[in-house]
């Protein structure tokens, strides 16, 4: 009854595909999403430019003003390809009852949604990218990026998908138990714009606190590639991604402990 | 005849408040988890700029207090239009699913009632917290207070006349619910941020596409310092605005086509 995990890969490579297609129909949704990112990065040049301007120093924490805008343009770009979120489509799933349909049907219910998700979120992810790299290049400014710098945050990229993926499944099945997940789903959004670098990059932050940061979840999901691709070492990356894939194993776990608690609760009646 | 309408009008938006409320209430723990995650929430924005402001002391004179001030008055008229007038966030999917025909076949003001008869009731949370993070913007005297409920009021009017023009942009597009959303958050990411900073073009684009110098800027700016003619500037602003998202909705409505839905509203 409760398949979590069965791998067949042709049949989820089709359902990444349809949700491909999905995301690119509505072309208004993707320009506004586009224009969003613009204006965000527009917003993120004159805030840096006066703070560091006021400062008095051309590089704090190792990053110029440039690079600042560079990273939070990709954690953003990465973080708002994953709208509309897994939590409240789980949720959904969960109230209206219409997850006991998917268990038995012949596919893992945790590998369908994390493949559909991968497939929604690509076409977002490249148009936020392109129009990203775009008004960078013109608001802030080149800087210089390596090949493999590109390399190691795709892999980082990946892994941060897939860790948002397991947490925000876990968060929405917690429908099981409570009425309404949003709390916990405004919780985990913030534990982003805090300690995820969505707004003040963790290098900007007082060490002690960074250091903390910098091992919490939050941080793994997407600012970890942004700031490998910006700013590339060895070192860097190699830490980021042994806490990225700890932190994976251990949702993946929770994810699948839970679901499997959860589909308990399931009753399917005939009819 | 006006103000027997209005009175009527006041009278009716109280009692759908209060319903609605009661029903939320109704899942006690529910109604607190979201009241207090809300807080929570809003919380952890404001800790992203303690740590900043200990970086920074202050940006072009812009200090914690400043950005203490501004959270208050946008998550208040954010808090209140989402708890009270949750719908008009809601038009565009209404309209794109055809579901305004409950609406039209009613007496009153479909305007009116399709935004009131939503409520976000963790939206309360947020007002709980504007009010809150008030008394940690700098020294709070009565005439302050006064002065920030006025600007509060003024700029919630303000917000709910740019979401509908926004959301009322599904009767011409169809399906634009996602487009919305996202001028919205565009809305929100300008009130985020030092307002200090912004400048040249993007300060015009504060001022006309997008009105965040009159939902944040502006109000912040008069509480600290009261001036009779921006507040004047303010005031007219804000009755433009709304005749506009009116005059949008009102001519909206004359193409919307019914999506013969039926369905039944508990």
């Amino acid at each position: 009854m409760t398949k979590v995990l069965t791998v067949s890969v042709p049949k989820y490579w089709e359902v990444a595909k349809v949700n491909f297609s999905n995301s690119t129909t509505y072309l208004t949704n993707v320009l506004a999403r586009s224009a969003t990112v613009v204006i965000r990065i527009w917003i993120f040049t004159q805030l840096y430019r006066v703070t560091y301007a006021v400062s008095g120093s051309h590089v704090i924490g190792g990053m110029t003003v440039s690079m600042v805008i560079w990273t939070l343009m990709f954690t953003q770009g990465f973080q708002t390809a994953t709208r509309p979120g897994v939590i409240r489509l789980i949720d959904e799933e969960v109230k209206s009852g219409n997850l006991a349909y998917s268990l038995n049907r012949p596919y893992s219910y945790l590998l369908f949604h994390y493949f559909s998700h991968l497939g929604r979120l690509v076409p977002i992810l490249f148009a936020n990218i392109v129009i990203g790299i775009l008004a960078t290049v013109v608001l802030a400014g080149p800087i210089n990026i390596t090949g493999i710098g590109i390399l190691a945050g795709i892999i980082l990229l990946f892994f941060g998908y897939t860790l948002d993926f397991l947490i925000s499944f876990m968060v929405g099945l917690t429908a099981f138990w409570v009425e309404d997940t949003s709390a916990f789903n405004w919780i985990y959004q913030k534990g982003q714009m805090v300690f995820g670098g969505n707004i003040l990059p963790l290098a900007l932050f007082p060490p002690g606190l960074r250091a903390i940061a910098e091992l919490t979840p939050f941080s793994q999901l997407f600012y970890g590639s942004a700031q490998t691709i910006v700013n590339f070492t060895m070192g860097n990356f190699l830490k980021f991604l042994s806490v990225q894939l700890f932190w994976v194993v251990i949702f993946a776990m929770l994810a699948v402990y839970l679901f499997r608690k959860g589909g308990r609760n399931v009753s399917i009646n005939g009819g | 005849m006006f103000l027997s309408t209005v009175a009527k009008y006041i009278n009716l938006s109280f009692e759908i408040i209060k319903t609605n409320i009661l029903t939320a209430m109704e899942y006690r723990t529910s109604f607190l988890i979201q009241v207090l995650g809300m807080i929570v929430n809003d919380t952890a924005l404001i800790f992203v700029w303690v740590i900043f402001f200990k970086q920074f002391n202050q940006i072009n004179g812009w200090t914690f207090a400043d950005t203490a001030m501004l959270y208050a008055v946008t998550t208040i008229n954010f808090g209140l239009v989402m708890a009270f007038f949750r719908g008009s966030f809601e038009l565009a999917r209404t309209i794109a699913r055809g579901e305004l025909d409950y609406f039209l076949a009613l007496p009153k003001n479909v305007l009116w009632h399709v935004s009131i008869s939503r409520s976000e009731i963790s939206a309360l949370g947020d007002t709980i917290f504007g009010i809150i993070i008030f008394f940690f913007a700098g020294d709070v005297t009565v005439e302050k207070a006064g002065l920030f409920v006025f600007y509060v009021l003024i700029s919630t009017i303000i917000l709910f006349s740019f979401t509908v023009i926004t959301q009322s942009m599904a009767f011409w597009f169809g399906n634009f619910e996602e487009a919305a959303e996202q001028i919205f958050h565009s809305l929100i990411g300008f009130t985020l941020y030092p307002q200090t900073v912004f400048h040249g073009l993007l300060k015009i684009v504060m001022l006309t596409l997008i009105p965040a110098f009159f939902i944040a800027t502006l109000p912040v700016q008069l509480i600290r310092n009261f001036d009779p003619v921006l507040t004047v500037v303010m005031l007219v602003y804000a009755a433009s605005i709304f005749c506009i998202a009116v005059i949008i909705f009102t001519a909206g409505l004359r193409s919307y086509e019914s999506g013969n839905l039926i369905n039944v509203r508990i």
